[in-house]
């Protein structure tokens, strides 16, 4: 009984030890964006700032067109992930519930996609959106990624787990093979629907090297650009570097704090195999 | 009714259409077209040149692309393999009956939710040689370290950020896996006096072997494609210590304009990918694909 209660101790310790590593660098963030510069290195160090500065975020968006930057961030966020959506729940709708000849060997094709992350096709995709003159576009910056075989994955196995006497049943009724999709399988999916959105909202938050490539000008920069830009042109206005990080993470901190637990379901649905 | 059938068959196949489309454009065809391209010169300006296998001799010639490609190598395992036992012992520290599970697990899980620029952000300020990081080292009475200017411990700083980063995201993939064995075999071994390693051992890891395999397959693949810590941290520096292939691709293509030997980089790390995904599903899963 004595070693067991001695593991229960050892084993909260270490939950404990292992939130501190997961959250100190956030907190450190956050209490660093409220410093006055001077403070940023004090040495013993401050875990919090004697006085909060608080205008450093508004000064630190004043160092760049932030404005923009996460309005680009936004638009771009928004659109890729209403049409990954869209076709993903389409093109799992017809793979999980249609037979057609190479519906197995598309599937596999699907998969194999994920393998190639857009680091390994990158000259070949730039110059593809080049020769269709969209260099410099927000068309341009959203068209490699507005659908993606991940989402296609995850719908599919969603909707594989809808009874097909649902769909039968409304083609008896006449209903169009369309109007199937629309009132009968997207309103069963909205589980999977809700996590694959969040999913792609957050890559697409997260997307770097694709902007990084393709938006020289200013205006097109994403919030991802404009913090690499930043850190590189005033790498020493710590506090305000941070004030930009904290302001970053506030979109999609926000949404993980109301809708964790379909962030986690969609991550757990990812992982289950077929 | 046969009629009817085929009428299916084409609905069903319009439905994948335009997701097939467009990979065949993104995906398929890129991945064709960066092959082809590396037997050509092309610096964007001039229309391109059949050289032959001229771009990977230049590739086997250039000791940056060694280097790289052997930073390449040890980040991807650097980070993957730490990840699927730190991430395996974190999923089986929440998946026990505590106090306050739910709000452990949003502390645990959130930074999932932060963008990997913000994530570069700040580890690079708690690297700083008079940091957060070396203030915590400097009470255990360890000396200062230059995490990010020296060549012995700049690539070790990256791949501890991966660490960092990638454990809570396939702790949740686990923790799902673990979820999803049933309740009944533990009670059943328990019944039968199996302790706690052969429970472990016996139920849980041969249960989860797809989750794993899963996780093996995409660490590798989500570490060997890190292109934003080496270029926002070090610059791939000091010394090309953290030039990793991404980040040589990138700069061979868009900063020398050499697409064709960046397309021969490029598929190089195709096939270090492909060739270690097969490797780890082959040896793990015995066989069938």
């Amino acid at each position: 009984m004595k070693a067991s209660s001695f593991l229960r101790l050892l084993l909260s310790l270490l939950t404990i030890l292992g939130i501190c590593i997961t959250l100190i660098p956030f907190f450190w963030m956050f209490s660093t964006s409220l410093k006055t510069s001077s403070e940023v290195f004090d040495l013993p160090i401050r875990w919090l700032p004697s006085i909060f500065q608080w205008q450093n975020y508004p000064l630190s968006f004043s160092r760049a067109a932030f404005d923009v930057y996460f309005k680009n961030s936004l638009i771009t966020g928004i659109i890729v992930t209403t049409s990954n959506l869209v076709f993903c729940s389409l093109a799992g709708y017809g793979l999980a519930k249609f037979d057609f000849p190479l519906r197995n060997f598309f599937f596999k094709f699907i998969l194999c996609t994920l393998m190639l992350p857009l680091e390994i096709i990158l000259i070949p995709t730039f110059l593809i959106v080049q020769q269709l003159d969209l260099l410099n576009t927000l068309f341009g910056l959203m068209l490699p990624l507005v659908i993606d075989g991940f989402g296609i994955f995850m719908m599919r196995q969603f909707i594989k787990d809808i009874p097909n006497s649902l769909i039968e049943a409304a083609r008896l009724d006449g209903c169009s093979e369309f109007g199937i999709f629309w009132r009968i399988i997207l309103p069963n999916c909205k589980p999977a629907l809700g996590a694959l959105a969040l999913l792609v909202f957050r890559d697409n938050w997260d997307q770097f090297l694709w902007p990084f490539i393709l938006a020289s000008k200013d205006a097109l920069k994403t919030f991802p650009l404009g913090l690499a830009q930043m850190e590189s042109v005033d790498s020493t206005a710590y506090q305000e570097i941070m004030a930009l990080a904290v302001v970053g993470i506030i979109p999609m901190a926000i949404l993980f704090i109301f809708f964790q637990k379909a962030f986690v379901r969609g991550i757990a649905l990812s992982g289950l195999k077929d | 009714m046969i009629r009817y059938k085929n009428w299916l068959k084409i609905v069903g196949f319009l439905f994948v259409l335009p997701a097939l489309l467009h990979l065949f454009v993104f995906k398929l065809y890129p991945l064709i077209e960066a092959f082809k391209l590396s037997f050509f010169k092309y610096d964007l300006m001039s229309p391109p040149v059949f050289v032959g296998l001229l771009n990977y001799q230049n590739l086997w010639d250039n000791p940056l692309f060694h280097q790289s490609f052997l930073n390449s190598v040890i980040y991807m395992l650097g980070v993957s393999v730490p990840e699927w036992f730190l991430a395996l012992i974190l999923a089986l520290l929440l998946n026990r009956p505590m106090l306050g599970r739910p709000f452990i697990r949003l502390a645990y899980f959130i930074p999932i939710a932060m963008s990997q620029i913000v994530v570069a952000v700040i580890w690079k300020f708690m690297y700083h040689p008079q940091g957060l990081i070396n203030t915590i080292i400097g009470i255990f009475g360890i000396d200062r370290i230059n995490w990010l200017s020296s060549e012995q411990t700049a690539l070790a700083s990256l791949i501890m950020i991966g660490v960092w980063r990638g454990i809570p995201l396939f702790g949740i993939i686990y923790l799902a896996g673990l979820q999803s064995i049933p309740k009944d075999y533990h009670e059943a071994a328990m019944i039968d006096g199996a302790n706690v390693f052969q429970r472990f051992f016996y139920i849980t890891l041969p249960l989860l072997l797809p989750t794993v395999l899963f996780v093996i397959v995409i660490s590798l693949i989500s570490s060997v494609k890190v292109f934003l810590n080496p270029l926002v941290i070090t610059g791939g520096g000091p010394n090309g210590s953290t030039k990793v292939l991404p980040y040589f691709i990138y700069e061979t293509g868009f900063t020398y304009f050499r697409m064709g030997e960046a397309a021969a980089a490029s598929t190089i790390l195709f096939i270090l990918i492909f060739f270690l995904t097969l490797f780890f599903l082959k040896v793990l899963k015995k066989g069938d694909i």
